[in-house]
């Protein structure tokens, strides 16, 4: 097993996205048993079939938990595995140089086919509102169309190769669509539909302090429901320390399974960020 | 029970002439239970299906948020996995290409279509902003397996929310009325998820089914700041278990309203009782910080005070009843005194008592103004 | 991976990771970033360095007071004084008017008679109250010199030299003109494209400023998609390209879901806030209180090619952060709640008053 999984700050997140306790030797563990199943049988936030949506705010940056889950998917236990980065909000060298040193080397990665990375940086919907919708809906499908042709290329049917699929965010994908949130809640949805095809997984960056200024009626409700885990990141109700970034309050919500529904939990605990790592413990205890 | 009551009224179905019966399922982000109550409705209606002991002779399964393969596993567990689900089952695929781009990208080369092997016969539906196609798409799949003229089949929408995402409430509305009151739907059952809509459209899909089941959080918590740390074993909560309160509208125009648990358990869903007894006070009293409803004891002590007016003349003393003492009190009443009431009412006129200063009783809410000799 | 060395104050690591180019008005900084400076020494060192080429600096103004107007002059002038092509966009029908407002780098002649009045500097000064815990003052003093050329100090009484604005690379573009901000847009993108950011040696930088960009008298104001996609594509423009575009903004001319997406916007978030006059709870609480004008904050600093917070404000609120906490709350309490200072920690902006001067001289 690598070290990484091994050391105690970790196994908090790790417990966290959990789908239940035999999963997690089953993924923990170097070899993959044959007998997974497509419809969603692997463990971990990030596993097959799964949907984590990850929140965060002005003041507490959600990235980390992003570069955390990139390398995680990457690790050389599953050397199969590949990533399909959509990215609003970074180019690639920035990932590339935080996640090197993590130890994980994207652009190795990137030539190797792990790490499929799309630039949305660019991507921008015609500006005038009347041929806007429908090229609105262009776009959004051409990316969903690379998005699956990935997949389709990547995965395979008895879930020995995983693909993960992650967007760096959601909100600037509302802002290069003229905020038609609904048509990022559609792309979504068929996203959502490939987790249950091919039994990848997505995890989605989105900024809760947007939202939660709409009385109701908000655009992140509908990303709440479709998603499995619920990671938000906020700051201490203290305020700022050194020592403490802030907290992160993990909802897992459970996948169903062939063999029934795993329990659902959720989990608070404390988060540091370094330059390699981050690491997870509990208030007034530090690993 | 309750949910044994809705399954029977799905299964017994729709009268001559009458419009199917609807069932709503609501539910809301902190408790998101209304998948779980939709599929233990569905399968076990299906259940009653399969063994002939319902009305509606299969069920056209319209599939928005779970896909087609989920409900034909489903299904099939309940059909102790006979193969082929054909002669009860069709699914309406909403949810792999509702906007058709699948489709197109195939069109156009740059998906392949892989086909998935499902129990169930599927119909895949590409546009799911034209509602009328979606509604004749489902009775023409319904039409497929009933067996005669009179024949009738179920409906079950796994989510309204999503048609309402795509379409207006009126047009949505409209789809919904449309199946109740078409003669070969039996019953209907639809799930939505009531944060994401206004309270108009809620009371329009409430409007339109003839049962409501709403899926509460067991435990109320405040969710304004982020995580407490006392509030998480509460929310945690809120994950497996729910208060499921079902109203239904009877023939005979009366409302019957059941309160009941829900547990979420790894199997499935399972629903008892309700351990707590709010059920009792579900009339048509408002629901204020007040108790006004009466005790047995109560209503005998209020029976027994004598009215105001009616001790002019006999110049006996005699208790009067003090409008501002609360119920709580009534135990008090046997005490002597006679207090001092204020009538406020500056349109009609004042009632001044004067106050017997023997047994003036200090009170902080009177009006000062009660001692002048008008 | 660098080895964390320990650290007796959080500038030390600054000072090491920060080299000089051979450009001058840039400095390289950690990560692989480099900077400029936004023409406060003192904003530079607490920013860690500067701007970082290809942020996205906004400034949450102050509609009852012109302090942004302090920080765009600086950034501007020192722009021109290090011959970087400039790019400016204001609301005014007029914004070449501007430039004749821009302040004049204090030069060796000054100097001299800066040493006999040092009370009529007039210079713009962050001071911050954690200042007396910055051990670096001696290396400071040397280091001035040099810093000189990569950061001068303004004499707001001056305005710019007219041979430094000469044959300059500057253009103007007023925002009331367009209806849409494809102009601005355009500009933006020819400016921009000066400067495409590819691997090796940095040779020159851009600056683009853009005052008060939703301001209720243009015509695109109120089309807040419009602007936040106008926004999102300069972002994007910028990481390309080796340039730093400041963007001010009032915060209270728009909505909370789009005032946040705006901050989220944002690589580097700061904000104005006047002082209240005649404040006498302020007046104990802050020395010099008399001298100060206005509080800047910092809300959010540019983090690129790193995860890590900004190090220079971890370790300070670890020292101070019973004194300052108890500050900030008593300054937050001034503020409107729109701001939540992500680092609770204030600075004062003071200059020494030209009424002072003017007395004198009087």
């Amino acid at each position: 097993m690598s070290g990484l999984y091994s050391s105690p700050s970790h196994s908090l997140l790790e417990e966290a996205l959990s789908f239940g306790e035999a999963d997690d030797a089953v993924y923990l563990s170097s070899s993959r048993p044959k007998a997974a199943l497509p419809s969603g049988g692997g463990g971990g936030g990030g596993g097959s079939g799964t949907v984590v949506l990850i929140e965060d705010c002005v003041e507490t940056n959600g990235g980390f938990i992003l570069h955390h889950l990139i390398k995680r998917a990457l690790s050389p236990n599953r050397p199969s595995d590949v990533v399909v980065f959509v990215s609003f909000a970074h180019p690639f060298s920035h990932y590339d140089r935080i996640l090197r040193k993590m130890g994980c080397n994207l652009s190795g990665h990137r030539e190797n086919k792990r790490f499929i990375y799309h630039d949305m940086l660019s991507m921008n919907s015609p500006g005038s509102v009347r041929d806007g919708i429908e090229a609105t809906d262009d776009l959004l499908m051409t990316l969903y169309g690379k998005i699956q042709k990935a997949v389709e290329l990547y995965s395979s049917p008895e879930g020995s190769k995983h693909v993960t699929i992650m967007i760096d965010d959601i909100s600037l994908m509302e802002v290069a669509v003229n905020g038609l949130s609904n048509h990022v809640v559609d792309f979504l949805h068929y996203c959502y539909s490939l987790t249950t095809q091919f039994g990848c997984s997505m995890i989605i960056l989105n900024h809760e302090d947007i939202y939660s200024s709409l009385e109701q009626l908000s655009p992140l409700l509908h990303l709440e429901y479709l998603a499995n885990v619920v990671i938000k990141a906020e700051p201490l109700a203290t305020g700022l320390a050194t020592d403490v970034h802030g907290q992160l309050t993990v909802f897992n919500k459970g996948i169903c399974r062939r063999n029934g529904k795993s329990k659902s939990k959720i989990r608070n605990f404390q988060f540091r960020v370094k330059e390699n790592k981050v690491e997870f413990f509990y208030p007034g205890s530090q690993t | 029970m309750a949910a044994e009551a809705i399954i029977r009224a799905l299964r017994d179905g729709a009268l001559e002439g009458e419009h199917a019966p609807a069932l709503t399922i609501e539910d809301s982000i902190h408790s998101p239970l209304s998948p779980s109550v939709f599929n233990h409705i569905i399968a076990h209606l299906f259940s009653n299906i399969f063994t002939s002991k319902s009305q509606p002779q299969g069920i056209v399964l319209v599939a928005f948020s779970r896909s087609p393969q989920f409900y034909a596993e489903l299904l099939q567990s309940k059909a102790n996995d006979v193969t082929s689900l054909n002669q009860w089952v069709r699914i309406l695929d909403c949810h792999t290409d509702p906007m058709g781009w699948k489709t197109r990208l195939v069109k156009n080369g740059i998906i392949a279509n892989p086909s998935v092997e499902i129990a169930a016969p599927v119909s895949l539906c590409e546009n799911v902003k034209d509602l009328d196609k979606v509604f004749s798409s489902i009775v023409e799949l319904g039409r497929e397996f009933v067996k005669d003229k009179k024949g009738r089949f179920a409906v079950a929408i796994d989510s309204v929310s999503e048609i309402l995402r795509h379409a207006s409430t009126s047009s949505t509305a409209s789809l919904l009325s449309n199946l109740r009151s078409h003669d070969q739907i039996s019953c209907a059952v639809w799930s939505v998820h009531s944060d994401l809509h206004e309270k108009k459209t809620l009371s329009a899909l409430e409007y339109m089914s003839s049962m409501v089941g709403i899926v509460e959080p067991i435990s109320q918590t405040t969710t304004s700041q982020g995580s407490n740390y006392d509030n998480l074993p509460l929310m945690e909560q809120n994950f497996v278990r729910g208060k499921f309160s079902a109203r239904f509208k009877r023939r005979n125009g009366r409302i019957r309203l059941m309160l009941e648990e829900l547990h979420v358990e790894p199997t499935g869903i399972k629903f008892v009782p309700s351990s707590q007894d709010d059920l009792i006070s579900q009339s048509l009293v408002p629901k204020v910080q007040f108790n006004l409803q009466l005790s047995e004891k109560e209503r005998n002590d209020r029976a027994k005070v004598v009215l105001p007016f009616e001790h002019q003349g006999n110049g006996t003393p005699i208790q009067i009843y003090d409008g501002r003492k609360s119920l709580n009190e009534s135990n008090r009443e046997n005490k002597d005194y006679t207090v001092h009431k204020q009538t406020e009412d500056a349109g009609r006129g004042e009632i001044t008592y004067f106050r017997d200063s023997d047994d003036e009783m200090p009170d902080s809410d009177e009006d000062p103004d009660d001692d002048l000799d008008i | 991976m660098a080895a964390i060395k320990s650290r007796t104050s959080s500038f030390s690591r600054n000072v090491s990771t920060v080299s000089k180019t051979n450009v001058p008005g840039l400095k390289h900084g950690p990560n692989g970033t480099t900077f400029l400076s936004s023409g406060i020494a003192d904003l530079d060192k607490i920013l860690g360095g500067g701007f970082s080429l290809g942020s996205l600096v906004m400034i949450m103004e102050d509609p009852e007071a012109p302090h942004h107007m302090l920080l765009l002059r600086n950034f501007m002038s020192q722009g021109l004084v290090h011959k970087q092509p400039l790019l400016y966009a204001s609301p005014a029908k007029e914004p070449r008017g501007f430039l004749g407002t821009l302040p004049n780098p204090v030069t060796s002649r000054d100097e001299k008679s800066r040493e006999r009045d040092a009370e009529q500097e007039k210079n713009l000064r962050i001071a911050w109250q954690y200042k007396k815990y910055f051990g670096e003052q001696n290396q400071e003093s040397q280091k001035d010199e040099k810093a000189a050329e990569y950061c001068n100090d303004f004499d707001l009484r001056k305005p710019l030299d007219r041979q430094t604005l000469s044959g300059q690379n500057i253009s103007c573009v007023s925002l009331q003109e367009s209806s849409d901000l494809a102009t601005l847009h355009d500009h933006c993108s020819k400016l921009l494209a000066q400067f495409p950011r590819h691997e090796g040696e940095i040779i020159s930088a851009g600056r683009i400023s853009i005052q008060s960009l939703c301001a209720p008298q243009c015509d695109y104001s109120d089309k807040e998609w419009h602007l936040l996609r106008f926004i999102r594509s300069l972002k994007s423009l910028l990481r390309y390209s080796n340039a730093v575009a400041v963007v001010t903004f009032p915060p209270s001319l728009l909505s909370p879901t789009v005032l946040k997406r705006w901050q989220h916007l944002a690589d580097t978030l700061l904000s104005v806030k006047a002082v209240p006059d005649e404040d006498k709870e302020l007046a104990k609480l802050l020395t010099g209180y008399q001298d100060m004008l206005g509080l800047l904050n910092v809300h959010k600093v540019a983090r690129f090619n790193t995860q890590v917070l900004h190090h220079s404000d971890c370790t300070i609120s670890s020292c101070f952060i019973s004194w300052e906490s108890s500050l900030s709350r008593k300054l937050v309490s001034y503020c409107q709640n729109w701001m939540m200072p992500l680092y609770l920690f204030c600075f004062f902006i003071f200059f020494h008053l030209i009424f002072l001067s003017f007395h004198a001289e009087m």
